[in-house]
C-alpha cells in the first residue's frame, strides 16, 4: 500500500470512529433522560478505571465490620447518598432516574467487583461528568467514606427493617414532611383528607 | 465538615427543586376495597376506586401506633386503611410501597383517654 493510500485509509477510519462516537454520545438530542449506549458505558467505565490511581486499589478498609459502623454508614448513606442512589442502592429515585449517566445499581456486580480502595476513591474524589460529587477533603471524611464502603458491601443483604429505619433519615422538604404526617394520621384513624387525585410527589 | 455540609445543602436544594418539578410517584390514600393476587383496589376520599398493580418489588409496611413493621401481601385485609406510593406505568399504577393499618388498630389509636 502506498503512503498516500495509507493516509487516506487512516483518515477514513478516523472519520468513521468519530461518527460512531458522536452518534453514541449525541443520541436523543443530549437529553439526560436517555440511557447511555453500550459503547458509551464501556468507554466511561474504562475511563473511570484509568482515572483511579493504581495505589488506591490496594488500600485496605480500616473500618471494622461492626454493627455500629454499619449503622453509622447506613444512616449517613440515608441522608447524604439516598437522594440519588435510593436507600437500597438501586438508584431508583426521581433524581437518579433523571441523571445522565444514571447512578449505577450499587448491589450489582459492576459495583461490587470494584476493590474497597476503588469505592473509597470514588466517594472521596467523585466522578467527573457525572452526578457523583467528591465528598473528600473534610476532616473525618476518610473514616466516613471507609464506613460507607462497608455499607455498600452490605447493600445486597439490606433488610426491610434497615430500609425502614433509613427512611426516617432521608432528606425531606417541608411539604413532604407535612404530607407524611397527614398520611400517618390517616393510618392512625384520622378522617381522610380530600385531595385532587393524580398529584405528583417525590 | 463545612465543605460536606455545603455539599449536603446543595444536594438538598437540588432534591427539593427536582422533587417539586419532576415528581413521578403518586400517593393513593384510602381504604382497601378488593385484594387480588397482583393488584389491589383502593376507595379514595373522593369515592373513586383506584386499581394499583402489585409487583415482586412491592414492599409492605404495617403501621400500628407510631411504629412501622415489615409485612407481606397476605397481611392485607379488605377495609384496611392504606397509603400506597405508586409509579405510573402507562395507564396503570405500580405500587412500590403499601403502608397499611387495620381499622381496629386505627380506631384505638385515636380513641380519647378516659
Amino acid at each position: 500500500m502506498s503512503r498516500g493510500n495509507a493516509i487516506l485509509l487512516a483518515i477514513v477510519i478516523a472519520i468513521a470512529l468519530i461518527t460512531v462516537a458522536a452518534a453514541s454520545v449525541l443520541h436523543d438530542g443530549l437529553s439526560s433522560r436517555a440511557k447511555p449506549t453500550a459503547l458509551e458505558s464501556m468507554l466511561a467505565r474504562n475511563a473511570r478505571r484509568l482515572a483511579i490511581p493504581a495505589g488506591a486499589r490496594k488500600l485496605q478498609n480500616p473500618a471494622a465490620e461492626t454493627p455500629e459502623n454499619l449503622r453509622d454508614a447506613r444512616l449517613h448513606f440515608a441522608d447524604h447518598c439516598a437522594v440519588c442512589h435510593a436507600n437500597d442502592g438501586s438508584g431508583d429515585t426521581a433524581i437518579g432516574r433523571g441523571l445522565y449517566p444514571k447512578p449505577p445499581d450499587l448491589r450489582r456486580e459492576e459495583t461490587q467487583k470494584l476493590a474497597d480502595g476503588e469505592l473509597f476513591w470514588i466517594i472521596e474524589n467523585g466522578v467527573r461528568f457525572t452526578g457523583m460529587p467528591a465528598f473528600g477533603g473534610a476532616q473525618g471524611s476518610e473514616q466516613d467514606s471507609w464506613k460507607l464502603v462497608r455499607f455498600i458491601r452490605h447493600l445486597p443483604q439490606l433488610t426491610e427493617e434497615e430500609r425502614m429505619e433509613m427512611e426516617r433519615y432521608n432528606l425531606k422538604g417541608p411539604e413532604d414532611l407535612e404530607e407524611e404526617q397527614e398520611e400517618n394520621d390517616f393510618l392512625r384513624g384520622a378522617p381522610m383528607q380530600q385531595k385532587p387525585e393524580g398529584t405528583h410527589h417525590h | 465538615m463545612k465543605t460536606k455540609l455545603c455539599i449536603l445543602i446543595a444536594i438538598a436544594a437540588l432534591a427539593a427543586s427536582v422533587a417539586l418539578a419532576h415528581g413521578d410517584k403518586k400517593h393513593v390514600v384510602g381504604t382497601l376495597e378488593k385484594i387480588n393476587a397482583d393488584s389491589v383496589v383502593v376507595k379514595t376520599a373522593t369515592g373513586k376506586s383506584v386499581e394499583v398493580k402489585l409487583v415482586a418489588s412491592t414492599m409492605y409496611v404495617s403501621h400500628a401506633g407510631n411504629e412501622d413493621k415489615p409485612a407481606k401481601l397476605s397481611d392485607l385485609a379488605v377495609g384496611d386503611r392504606v397509603v400506597i406510593h405508586a409509579t405510573p406505568k402507562g395507564e396503570t399504577l405500580e405500587a412500590s410501597e403499601v403502608k397499611f393499618s387495620a381499622p381496629g388498630a386505627a380506631a384505638s389509636a385515636v380513641k380519647p383517654k378516659s
